[in-house]
């Protein structure tokens, strides 16, 4: 039976048990006299049943994609030939990633023949789902429905059943977002270890200088590799410090003409134009940060004399910041605007200006939510990678200057991952301890912004 | 004889094309409580908004006819809404403090309009408002703890000792006591009283007992009409409109 003829028998006899559980349920109240009828209406009584002839199916069906390549391998090594084992210095695992590239279509001339039969019998236990194991789940599933056909009788609330099967549902699903965070924090967390029993943690976290490319054979002139991250942190230090001088004046002051001064009808035209740019794409950005402006400021700076880079840490930065406008404007617009407007009118009947009335009553009833919507952008500028590959260069140069080029966390782990890799070499485990940084600082500050926005929340609603 | 200090003349406020107010004609006598009824909806606080143009700052409401207080009109061109406010005191249905500590609630008034010349002064001026709103002796300790951690009716009082720290000439509630208690209402009134010396107080209130209690003035309004204006006692014991007999019997409203 293949998984087609499968699905036709399972789709069809859920659609048959449903009705025939409902059919039974209605036959019951048919006969019966009002009051002993049963509790829930006919289709809770099909719905209940066709719950539990799925979930025993999905759930099996779940658990054996899940352990099947397991179960595939432990049988291919049972089938190593003990002449090949001795061929293999007697390591099997060797025997079976050697099996599992054959099996791939990676087939080398000469490769032995006991080989590829085990490949053969690898891809055959692989793709090839035996009927008994569909007929064993439809039985479960058979099982499960059939218990609860016997349930139907005036002492079986099933709505209340079905209801409680729900809640468990929802909530299987959202464990499983945050099942998946959590996979994420310790594959980084496991990779970031080994980095760290090859790089001393300080001198990751203190070092100043950064060159990550490591010899890979003994003859090569390369370093040995230094991974001091202060070049990188800086970097990241510095373009994000650009971008939100930028980012915030202008995001602020927009947000305030919006909230404060824009008639109600222009602000419904500005306010989806401002969000527009959040919408562009990085990459974008990025083009107008390298081609535009970075060669617009070196020309700048070569008609006064000086000389930079058209690569430089304020070309990407300020690009950043032009990004992150929107974040800002949008986010304290909100602020500014659930900001009670018996507080203005409060002012204003002091005799205080507009203006008055902004800085001294409105900003400062704003302000926690306006911090939590700069430190929700300071974390997405930390996170940018686009535009500073594109415009900032890769130099990890450990410097105060703006029109030097720098390199980000973000971009280090980039480079670091694209490419050819070695998964032991602390080039490519240093991408893990810089990814396990960045984690850990945006999810402090977006945990910070999010406390001082909540409690600015509470106190007005 | 008593001497008149705002005088509405024939005015008209729209919302957009809506009328909200139709020729209204009042006089309001000087350091006397006068007090605005009248089922809600029937422009009660539209009324009391044109008298400090705070109508200015809604948008699409616009009036005719004339205001004048001391016999200036108030909307003429040359006037600045903003001088007019520091003359006409508001305070509103929903006690309003700004989040700020309750000696800044205060001081701010006299801050913006540069009334005190050193810091000192300032103190003074703000323990006196204090004092004059009735709230200074029970929270002289906490004068730096924030507004907001008052009680509603410490609030209130809060909000007049604000309006009173610039000392206008005028001073209008609108429905003061709507969000208090009885005790706190009891004492806001009592303050409305004393006030009553050297402020001149226009009140909105939906309670008749309230009005009956605190003004010397009544004004009865009804869809955006001024029915009946009297004085207190004879607009409650013998009105000569139909409507105004209706409303205070509770026959509308
Ligand atoms: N900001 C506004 N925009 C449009 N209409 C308003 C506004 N404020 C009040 N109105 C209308 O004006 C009329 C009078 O309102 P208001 O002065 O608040 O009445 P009151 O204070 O006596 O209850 C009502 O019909 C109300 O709907
Ligand atoms: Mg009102």
């Amino acid at each position: 039976m293949g998984f087609w003829a499968f699905f036709i028998i399972f789709a069809s006899s859920a659609f048959f048990l449903h009705w025939y559980a409902t059919n039974k349920a209605l036959r019951f109240n048919a006969g019966i006299k009002e009051g002993s009828k049963l509790p829930s209406l006919p289709q809770y009584y099909g719905l209940y049943t066709l719950l539990w002839f799925i979930i025993p199916i999905l759930s099996t069906f779940l658990i054996w994609t899940i352990f099947k390549p397991f179960l595939v391998d432990y049988l291919v090594i049972q089938k190593i030939p003990a002449n090949l084992l001795n061929s293999f210095g007697g390591n099997p695992s060797l025997i079976l990633s050697t099996v599992k590239a054959i099996s791939l279509q990676n087939i080398f001339p000469g490769t032995k023949q006991e080989l590829i039969d085990l490949a053969k019998y690898m891809n055959e236990l692989k793709y090839s789902t035996s009927s008994s194991f569909y007929i064993a789940i439809l039985f479960l599933g058979l099982i499960g429905s059939s218990f609860t056909l016997k349930k139907i009788s005036s002492r079986f609330r099933a709505r209340q059943s079905v209801e409680s099967v729900n809640i468990k549902l929802l909530i299987f699903c959202s464990t499983i977002a945050i099942l998946t965070t959590i996979g994420i924090v310790f594959s980084l967390i496991f990779e970031a270890i080994r980095f760290f029993e090859q790089i001393p943690f300080f001198d990751f976290l203190f070092g100043l200088s950064w060159s990550p490319q490591t010899a890979i054979r003994e003859d090569q002139v390369a370093s040995s590799g230094a991974f001091g991250a202060i070049p990188i942190f800086s970097g990241t230090l510095l373009i994000t410090v650009i971008a939100m001088s930028v980012s915030i004046p202008v995001g602020l002051l927009s947000a305030i003409y919006l909230s404060e001064y824009a008639t109600n009808n222009l602000r419904a035209f500005l306010k989806p134009i401002l969000e527009i740019l959040a919408g562009v794409p990085t990459v974008v950005y990025g083009f107008f940060a390298a081609i535009t402006v970075g060669p617009f400021l070196k020309g700048l700076a070569d008609s006064f004399g000086f000389s930079i880079a058209s690569e430089s840490a304020i070309a990407a930065g300020g690009v950043m910041g032009i990004m992150i406008i929107p974040f800002i404007s949008s986010l304290s617009d909100d602020v500014i605007n659930s900001v009670p407007n018996s507080l203005r009118d409060g002012s204003l009947a002091m005799g205080a200006t507009k203006s008055e009335t902004i800085k001294k009553v409105i900003l400062p009833a704003a302000l926690p939510g306006i911090v939590g919507a700069i430190l929700l952008a300071v974390s997405r500028a930390i996170g940018e990678t686009m535009i500073v590959v594109m415009a900032a260069g890769i130099a990890a140069n450990l410097t105060a200057n703006p029109f030097d080029s720098v390199t980000t966390v973000t971009v280090q782990i980039v480079t670091l991952l694209v490419g050819d890799q070695e998964f032991d070499s602390p080039k490519t485990l240093a991408a893990f301890a810089l990814g396990i940084t960045l984690f850990f600082v945006t999810l402090v500050l977006n945990l910070y912004a999010l406390k001082i926005v909540k409690k600015y929340r509470e106190k007005y609603d | 004889m008593q001497k008149n200090k705002i005088e509405a003349k024939k005015v008209s406020v729209f919302y957009n094309d809506k009328k909200a107010l139709n020729e209204i004609t009042l006089s309001i006598p000087e350091k006397k409580v006068t007090s605005l009824i009248g089922p809600s909806g029937c422009g009660k606080s539209t009324f009391l908004r044109c008298i400090n143009r705070m109508n200015d700052t809604i948008e699409g409401c616009s009036m005719t006819g004339r205001i004048l207080i001391d016999n200036k009109d108030i909307n003429e061109k040359s006037l600045d809404p903003v001088l007019l406010r520091a003359r006409v005191g508001m305070v509103f249905q929903k006690p309003n403090p700004f989040p700020k500590s309750i000696f800044e609630n205060v001081a701010y008034g006299p801050k913006i309009h540069g009334l005190t010349q050193s810091s000192d002064e300032l103190n003074e001026l703000v323990e006196e408002s204090l004092k004059k709103a009735g709230l200074f002796s029970e929270i002289k300790d906490r004068i730096h703890e924030p507004g907001t951690s008052l009680s509603g009716g410490q609030q209130q009082r809060l909000c007049i000792a604000r309006a009173i720290s610039i000392s206008p000439e005028i001073i209008l509630m609108d429905e003061p006591c709507s969000a208090l208690d009885p005790i706190a209402t009891a004492k806001i009134e009592e303050l409305i009283d004393e006030l009553a010396h050297n402020f001149t107080i226009v009140i909105v209130t939906h309670s008749m007992q309230q009005a009956a209690r605190v003004s010397k003035q009544t004004a009865f309004f009804h869809m955006g009409n001024l029915i009946e204006v009297g004085k207190t006692d004879s607009i409650f014991s013998n009105p000569s409109e139909k409507k105004t007999q209706d409303y205070i019997t509770g026959k509308i409203g």
